[in-house]
């Protein structure tokens, strides 16, 4: 091939060509996502599309795919559209389709009963020639053929009803099975992952272009995927937990607005059960071990960056810190259990709880925070310096404002770990799992005071009481449901709950960091 | 090492050799042409000036005296010393844990390298301005105000308010008078709420010097001010100085030759090494440098 063909800065007639193929990465896109939806169980593989169900219309979608990304490659080989090829695909496509083919070859094999070493080597056999295919030929070929043929069998096995709606295989030696409605969409999702990446690259020309094109589907894709794992896992959550979250609700009547679910206990005297105790304690737990980790772990951060020098003892305390994230929370528990609760009253309680929680979110806010310090341009200090303003005077006002925002998402990130937390609060603070409306922590209200020392004391804080993980574990584990009516509707609404809650402490720490941040830059 | 030896020879540069405190003997040249009396009463003088960075000898025996209410440049290559030299001054050099430093440096003939010197107090009177404009992520009003503040010669705020001591007033007139005296009000007065980082460059570095001037220094030092400022930006800093020098003592560190010709009075050129070679009127050291080094430096062959 001649320099000049290959350095044509701007190929002409491409148009049509590079049509088709962009509308074969729509479709591979259009097919990826809809085997994810199914995936998800969002819509059912039997589903009508068009006269026929779901699966066979993925299938012939494939087969269509399939078709066309080889033909792309084809047509690029024979030269009918101008592309820059390189020699071979390359080894890392080689060695990804080694182990696709790899794999659906095992798959199919022990789908068709060929077992033990016979269908090893088959398998080998067919990954060799994936392999072969692929860095072999010239670069159309190699990334269009295996992809292409991939897709065509698919889209065979699904458009015939090979694989489909009812269709399972017993796994024996895995002691499970696999359904049609899970099998239908792994198969559409990796069938158009690869036609997608191969049509992707065929529209790119193939060459360094193409490569970079494909990626982009590729990565594309996959964070496409993601999200959708993340979306559908809130989808699934609230759409069981809607029903007992509203169980009651309603608008009007005795006060403005009737919310049982949330305002009402679980005791036997309340008309519908309720986790108003369970969302308070959760409550109370986050807000006190906030309360005790941010002060003390902004301190510490604040000596470890600005005042201790830098050397072996900062070392060693980031080592230690990073380890204290990374404990197990159920060894926290244990040390709550046996260290804070003979120190309060020697009972489970709110407060040991609180402090619990709090020494398992220090490490984080410590850690995030020396990040933040460290993280503030020397220039400020040199500048506060220079002003004869102390160095105590330049963390309060400059340092640690320009901070703020850093410390702020490393307390987010703790808050959603230890609002969840399970272990420590059941050796801590659980208190009953069917609490009535009056078990409620009152925090607020509990303060009181006395002539004598300690002057101020809170009863509520010494006292046991739920919080939402506990009594979702305790309702899941247990079976306890008292005079519950429907404990699975209850315990799907204490899960929505329990996310809410979470997502809105998020939401204040995202406000906050917002506002900080804008009155840092603008 | 010979080479330049007979250079240092040729050029008058006694040598001498001087037994430290370690009992090592170490070869140093005494630069001649650094005793100048410059008109006016000295500010700063500096007696001897040794500064060690762990093992790296930065600064090796300056002497120099500063004039008060003129301003004084310090030029030379990059790494020669100048800008540690500067930093000596206001002693910013202490917030560096390797850094070493001998000899005397006289503000008002008070020693501020003594024990029990006042950092805060000398930093207020001996102010500086960095090579980068550095303006804290604040408004630009609590810029300006931020040392008065920090100091406490500004109350504000609510706490101030309910005592009835609340010098916004005050505030506001020291904003206005730093800012036009830094040649940045007409720009910003009718934006002072707004953040700082918002400024382009020059008016960044400008409103830092505003900053410094508010503390109402007596020294400003500058490291080189201009030096990540474009043309125009640069020429008004430039004019600034020569503005502050009717009142203040400026002392400037700059890379650019030129610039030290249009606005010093006098010059001191340091060279590679960390030695002062040759202090002087700006104009003879410019014009006819009595060291054969500084006129190479200065036409171009050296540095």
């Amino acid at each position: 091939m001649s320099r000049a063909t290959e350095s044509v800065l701007v190929r002409e007639g491409r148009s049509g060509y590079e049509a088709v193929t962009a509308s074969a990465v729509g479709l591979s896109g259009l097919a990826f996502a809809v085997g994810l939806v199914a995936l998800l169980d969002i819509v059912a593989i039997d589903a009508p599309v068009a006269g026929v169900g779901l699966s066979a219309a993925l299938g012939a979608t494939l087969l269509v795919l399939g078709l066309a990304v080889v033909g792309f490659g084809a047509a690029s080989r024979l030269d009918y559209v101008g592309t820059a090829p390189q020699p071979s695909a390359g080894v890392v496509a080689a060695g990804a389709f080694t182990i696709v083919w790899f794999t659906a070859a095992v798959l199919v094999a022990g789908a068709v009963g060929i077992t033990g070493v016979v269908g090893l080597v088959v398998a080998l056999a067919v990954g060799g020639v994936a392999f072969a295919v692929t860095a072999f030929p010239r670069e159309d070929v190699g990334s269009t053929l295996p992809a292409g043929a991939m897709a065509v069998l698919g889209g065979l096995a699904l458009a015939t009803g090979l694989v489909g709606p009812g269709w399972e295989w017993e796994l024996v030696a895995y002691n499970a099975t696999l359904f049609g409605d899970t099998a239908v969409p792994v198969v559409a999702m990796t069938a158009s992952l690869l036609t997608g990446w191969a049509a992707a690259k065929s529209y790119g020309g193939f060459g360094a272009r193409g490569r970079n094109v494909g990626a982009y589907v590729l990565i594309y894709l996959v964070v496409l995927s993601i999200l959708a794992v993340l979306v559908g896992l809130l989808a699934f959550v609230t759409i069981r937990g809607l029903p007992g979250l509203f169980n009651g609700f309603a608008v009007g009547g005795e006060g403005l607005v009737r919310w049982p679910f949330l305002t009402n206990g679980a005791g036997l005297l309340a008309d519908t059960a309720g986790v108003f105790p369970a969302l308070v304690g959760t409550i109370w737990l986050v807000v006190g071990a906030v309360v005790f980790a941010v002060p003390t772990g902004v301190g510490a951060a604040v000596f470890l960056s600005e005042y201790a020098e830098q050397g072996r003892f900062t070392q060693v305390v980031e080592v230690a810190t990073n380890g204290l994230w990374s404990t197990p929370s159920i060894v926290f528990g244990l040390f709550g259990a046996a260290f804070l609760i003979p120190r309060f009253g020697n009972q489970k309680s709110l407060i040991a709880g609180m402090l619990t929680l709090g020494f398992m979110l220090l490490p984080l806010v410590l850690i995030t925070s020396r990040e933040a310090i460290l993280a503030v341009p020397d220039e400020y200090r040199d500048a506060s310096a220079a002003l004869g303003v102390s160095k105590w005077e330049t963390v309060r006002s400059v340092v640690l404002p320009a901070a703020i925002p850093g410390i702020t998402t490393g307390v987010i990130l703790g808050v959603g770990r230890i609002a969840g937390e399970t272990a420590p609060i059941l050796l801590t603070t659980g208190g009953g799992v069917l609490p009535t409306k009056t078990a409620a922590a009152s925090v607020l209200g509990g303060f009181q005071l006395s002539a004598s020392p300690p002057f101020v004391t809170n009863p509520e804080l010494l006292q046991a009481t739920s919080a939402l993980p506990y009594q979702l574990y305790a309702l899941i584990t247990a079976g306890l449901s008292g005079n519950i009516e429907d404990p699975q509707q209850f315990a799907w609404g204490l899960a929505l709950t329990l996310l809410l809650v979470v997502l809105a402490f998020y939401a204040v720490g995202i406000a906050t960091r917002y506002y900080f941040r804008r009155k840092l830059h603008q | 090492m010979s080479q330049t030896d007979a250079t240092d020879a040729a050029d008058g540069m006694g040598e001498q050799t001087v037994s430290t405190t370690a009992g090592e003997t170490v070869e140093e040249t005494r630069p001649e042409w650094t005793d100048y009396d410059a008109a006016g009463e000295a500010k700063l003088a500096v007696e001897d000036l040794d500064v060690h960075y762990g093992d790296d000898h930065a600064l090796k025996g300056v002497s120099m005296d500063i004039p008060e209410e003129s301003v004084t440049a310090l030029i030379g290559p990059s790494g020669c010393g100048k800008s540690t030299f500067l930093r000596c001054l206001n002693r910013m050099n202490d917030r560096i844990r390797s850094a070493r430093i001998d000899g005397t440096v006289e503000l008002d003939d008070e020693d501020i390298y003594r024990d029990n010197v006042d950092l805060v107090e000398l930093r207020k009177r001996v102010g500086m301005v960095f090579q980068s404009p550095n303006p804290f992520p604040k408004s630009i009003r609590d810029n300006i105000s931020y040392g008065p503040r920090k100091h406490g010669e500004l109350n504000t705020g609510l706490v101030a308010r309910l005592l009835g001591r609340d010098d916004s007033e005050a505030e506001e007139e020291l904003v206005a008078t730093a800012l036009q005296k830094a040649a940045l009000w007409d720009e910003v007065k009718d934006r002072l709420d707004d953040n700082a980082l918002g400024l382009s460059g020059g008016q960044q570095q400008r409103l830092c010097i505003a900053r410094c001037l508010a503390v109402d220094p007596e020294v400003i030092l500058m490291d080189e001010p201009a030096s990540a400022l474009d043309p125009i930006a640069t020429s008004k800093i430039e004019d600034l100085i020569e503005e502050l020098a009717k009142e203040y003592t400026v002392v400037v560190v700059t890379h650019s030759m030129q610039q030290a010709a249009r606005i010093s009075d006098q010059t001191a050129v340091f060279l590679t090494g960390g030695e002062l070679v040759e202090y002087d009127d700006t104009e003879k050291i410019f014009e006819n440098p009595e060291s054969q080094r500084v006129e190479d430096y200065i036409s171009g062959k050296f540095g």
